[in-house]
């Protein structure tokens, strides 16, 4: 046993699978340099770490789809050794990925067995349907699944449960789940913990993959740290930890000023805006954006995988046709029919994908920082040498020596360079406004601190700065000003200190939630003709995620996606008290009832409000406290 | 940090830097060729076989131009052949009818707009580079054999020679125009916008249209390029034949495909060079010369040239494996 394991509490609790020493080298990359874990039956092991820590290279090893370099993995006590996925579904591995391994045209019942029409022999529709229907009993979702439709028309909760059914249809015992929650709403995200505690009493050994620390201390038992490759926590039990202890073991004690920023940064700037989008629409992905971005201002753009924060920024740019709305850069409007004419005009962009959207390996480090420079460029040569001081200049900023420049490829950099040497190749065209979607993709912790460094010393020399990210931490971290988008809406426009992760979770969530939402909203307004919203308040301050007004004379001074001082509003005092009684105004025009709104499982999702006039009789508070709470359980 | 980032590779020795060129080491085959047919065939290192592989090349060198063109932006072209034979016929009908330069015009820029019809379905509709020079190699061949009555044309005015048999400097005009149509392409393709253009397409499309580039552009011209060069080729060959058959061009899409192949151009695109396409004609023909000086039956050079595409390409791929890991 290793020295470093926690004293284990029940002695008779075999390990369904250990891992030790392992280690994986992509190209240049080491992605695991001596990991170790270990997982039991019936458990739930939250496998954290910081992107790019290894969580999903060791999640991707021990399903199979990559071979080790080196180091053990035994399961049920027995060696083994994973060639292929298939071998490690034979034995019982499997894992629950972002809808990748789904096939969109065939059924859900279909996809629930694919396995099986690899089989000889006919197939038993019949057959399959009732153990599809047991499966989806077992876990508690009886009626939750079309067995009839094709896959591509399911929410990404739903294919997600196709995935689990899929994983127990080969009767696996070990479920690897790999940032299940990055598409849910909470209340999705809910239910997928009440199917993995199922999972868990039944026997199975489960790993949770992910970086947010609420959801590691809601579901599971004992969690294991990655940083840069290696083990740094090993099978700790989840009760004798707190929030900080995870932190240091995922950042690193020396890393905790990852995020540093000026003070000055912080207060509002007044300088002339830059970027303005206004109801952009580039149709399906993208549906109502709108928002703008100053010089020397860093924006966020936030929001779940699928929200269209990519697909908007492209529009802006011109990769992407739109569908209306109007974009104007320095005060002139700019087409976006093509990425030249927006980059002609002053505007930059580095894409979300590295290796597909921006190297080019071809050519050399030079020509690729010299790339957008022969975009933009007009005349029959390349005229590289016009632009010969501005790239020492770059180089010596990026402490890069000048004969690197002519490496014949870019692939021999690390993530991080290769980065810089992007965003490099758009600071060479001096842009206004310059656009980068997941700035730290695949770029490990370390080289992550000076890239922001980088990004925040270009926007201190006036550029203004969109930052699209997943990481809300980064996003928060990074920006001063935070946008965030659900369903291809900005649904709210907020100064990034006003946030934490909570409540950008929250504002995040998709429209789906914030539909019933606003049905519960209207009907409780409509019903008592009065003003209803839905918010969070932290200290004296309220964001709203939700507001109806069914008589406008009740209108409670704010609107969904805003934040305001609760003194600032119409409902003060109500709002300070939040008691749970209806509480008239000092003025005497309203009487308002605030109720806290939680989940099933206890999990806060904020505050729900309903103003009523003071001249008529009141409802009960418990009647309306019991609706919300019915709508909290299916958000 | 920064340090050590970087010296995870260190900078690669000058001979390793030139050994890892491909061209190079299909030079070391070409001369490699060149020895041992000189030592089968004495007549070989002749100065008058040199210039008859010279001459040899210069058909064959031309269309590969066009067919480089293409295969750097990651493309094929199947057409160059029926395109060739189609002008070719277009040619002959125009000198019954205009004096020799604006024939040679006409020839020349119907194979450009046959390109350029390719060139759009291709970049714009977004159909497969190999269908759709599959059907226009089809449609050429059959047009070309309406056009000319499925006769060859044999009425060519006599002044089309000078075109072939003009000499300047002592060396005959067609070697010297190949000479200098390989110069160009070879400059255009390292020191312009275009040919960086042509060579980031074929590597990455996707990254050169996020920079600005002109990819829609500069994916259509090598197709324009490669039926205008068809055109060019054509005229060469009718120059020195005075005659114009349906039939001319068969199977030259192959020898240019297979000269650009093993000149050590990529297939998906983005690697290959003017000079590694002219080793790479010249190693096509020497073969057939030499099969030819050593009284080899020409059936056999199909084999001979078809072991040479495959084995070059497979040293090629056991050696580059070995020198960038």
């Amino acid at each position: 046993m290793q020295p470093n394991l926690a004293p284990v509490a029940e002695a008779d609790v075999s390990p369904l699978l250990v891992a030790r020493g392992i280690t994986k080298t992509f190209d240049r990359t080491r992605a695991l340099q001596g990991a170790d874990f270990e997982l039991r039956e019936g458990e739930v092991h939250g496998l954290l770490g910081a992107n790019g820590a290894g969580k999903s290279t060791l999640s991707k090893v021990i399903s199979g789809h990559y071979t080790l370099d080196s180091g053990d993995l035994s399961y049920r006590g027995h060696e083994i050794r994973l060639r292929s996925t298939r071998d490690a579904l034979r034995i019982g591995i499997a894992i629950v990925m972002q809808e990748t391994s789904l096939v969109p045209d065939l059924t859900v019942l279909e996809n629930i067995f694919l396995p099986e029409l690899g089989r000889p022999g006919r197939l038993d529709y019949n057959q399959f349907r009732k153990r599809g229907q047991e499966i989806l009993n077992d876990l508690g979702q009886g009626d939750s699944l079309p067995f009839d439709w094709e896959v591509r028309r399911l929410s990404s909760a739903q294919k997600q449960l196709v995935e689990i059914a899929k994983a127990l249809g080969v009767r696996a015992k070990l479920l690897i789940f790999d940032e299940p929650t990055a598409s849910l709403s909470p209340g999705e995200a809910e239910r997928l913990f009440d199917i993995m505690a199922r999972l868990r009493d039944t026997g199975h050994g489960l790993v949770f993959v992910s970086h947010r620390l609420e959801e590691v201390f809601a579901i599971t038992d004992r969690v294991t740290v990655l940083r840069e490759g290696r083990t740094v926590m090993n099978a700790r039990e989840t009760a004798s930890l707190s929030q900080a202890d995870l932190i240091r073991a995922m950042v690193g004690a020396e890393l905790g000023a990852i995020y540093e920023r000026k003070e000055a940064h912080i207060q509002q700037i007044d300088a002339p805006v830059a970027l303005e989008v206004r109801n952009l629409s580039s149709t399906p992905a993208v549906r109502d954006v709108s928002f703008s971005v100053r010089k020397g201002e860093i924006l966020g753009i936030g929001g779940l995988v699928g929200a269209g924060r990519s697909e908007t920024v492209e529009a802006i740019f011109g990769l992407r046709p739109r569908t209306g709305g109007e974009v104007v850069l320095n005060g002139k409007s700019l087409r976006g029919d093509s990425p030249q004419t927006s980059i002609r005009a002053g505007l930059g962009f580095v894409a979300e994908d590295r290796r597909t959207q921006n190297i080019v390996p071809d050519l050399s480090v030079k020509e690729n920082l010299l790339l957008a420079h022969l975009g933009a460029h007009r005349g029959f040569f390349c005229s590289y040498a016009s632009r010969e001081r501005k790239v020492k200049e770059l180089l010596a900023g990026l402490g890069m020596p000048e004969d690197r420049l002519m490496d014949a490829s870019m692939l021999n950099f690390s993530g991080g360079m290769q980065q810089k040497i992007i965003i490099a190749r758009w600071l060479l065209l001096e842009p206004k406004v310059l656009i980068l979607d997941e700035p730290t993709k695949g770029v490990d912790i370390g080289t992550r601190a000076s890239i922001y460094t980088m990004l925040r010393d270009i926007a201190a020399q006036g550029v203004a700065l969109v930052v699209v990210s997943s990481d809300f931490e980064e996003l928060l971290g990074l920006s001063d000003r935070v946008v965030v988008m659900s369903d291809g809406r900005t649904t709210a426009d907020l100064p990034s200190a006003m946030l934490d992760e909570e409540s950008l979770t929250l504002l995040a969530a998709p429209r789906t939630s914030m539909v019933r939402n606003t049905e519960m909203l209207n009907e409780l307004a409509r019903a008592h003709d009065g003003a209803g919203f839905w918010g969070l308040i932290e200290g004296d301050r309220l964001i709203c995620l939700n507001a109806v007004a069914s008589n406008p004379a009740l209108d409670p001074g704010f609107k969904a996606g805003e934040a305001r001082e609760l003194a600032a509003t119409r409902i003060p005092e109500a709002l300070r008290r939040r008691e749970p009684v209806f509480v008239a105004e000092p003025d005497g025009e309203r009487t308002t009832l605030v109720v806290p709104m939680t989940s099933p499982r206890g999990h806060d999702l904020g505050w729900v409000g309903l103003s009523l006039p003071t001249d008529r009789p009141l409802p009960a508070p418990e009647t309306i406290k019991s609706r919300i709470d019915t709508m909290a359980a299916t958000l | 940090m920064v340090q050590e980032t970087l010296s995870r590779q260190a900078p690669a020795s000058p001979i390793k830097k030139i050994a890892q060129r491909l061209e190079v080491r299909m030079l070391l085959l070409a001369l490699l060729i060149a020895v041992c047919l000189s030592l089968l065939s004495p007549y070989f290192l002749t100065k008058s076989n040199i210039f008859n592989l010279l001459d040899q090349s210069v058909v064959i060198g031309i269309v590969a131009v066009g067919m480089t063109f293409v295969i750097l932006t990651g493309g094929i072209d199947l057409s160059v052949g029926s395109v060739a034979g189609l002008t070719g016929i277009i040619l002959g009908l125009s000198l019954q009818h205009v004096p020799i330069v604006p024939a040679i015009g006409i020839a020349v820029a119907a194979g450009g707009f046959i390109g350029l019809i390719s060139g759009t379905l291709i970049t714009v509709f977004g159909l497969a580079p190999f269908v759709v020079t599959l059907g226009v190699m089809a449609i050429g061949r059959s047009l070309a054999y309406i056009f000319s009555g499925q006769t060859a044309i044999s009425n060519i005015p006599d002044g089309m020679q000078a075109i072939v048999y003009t000499n300047v400097l002592g060396i005959p005009s067609n070697v010297l125009f190949l000479i200098v149509l390989y110069l160009a392409a070879w400059a255009y393709l390292t020191y312009t916008k275009g040919g960086r253009t042509i060579y980031a397409v074929g590597s990455n499309k996707e990254a050169a249209r996020a920079a600005g580039l002109n990819t829609t552009f500069y994916s259509i011209l090598p197709y324009v390029l490669s039926g205008a060069f068809a055109a060019v080729a054509i005229t060469f060959s009718i120059s020195q034949l005075l005659s114009a058959d349906p039939l001319m061009g068969n199977g030259m899409e192959l020898d240019a495909i297979a000269a650009v192949v093993i000149g050590g151009a990529s297939l998906f695109g983005g690697r290959g060079s003017m000079f590694g396409t002219l080793i790479g004609v010249l190693i096509m023909v020497m073969i057939r010369n030499g099969l030819n000086l050593m009284g080899v039956s020409p059936f056999w050079q199909g084999t001979a040239i078809g072991t040479i595409i495959i084995l070059a390409l497979l040293v090629e791929r056991l050696v580059s494996s070995r020198v960038s890991r």
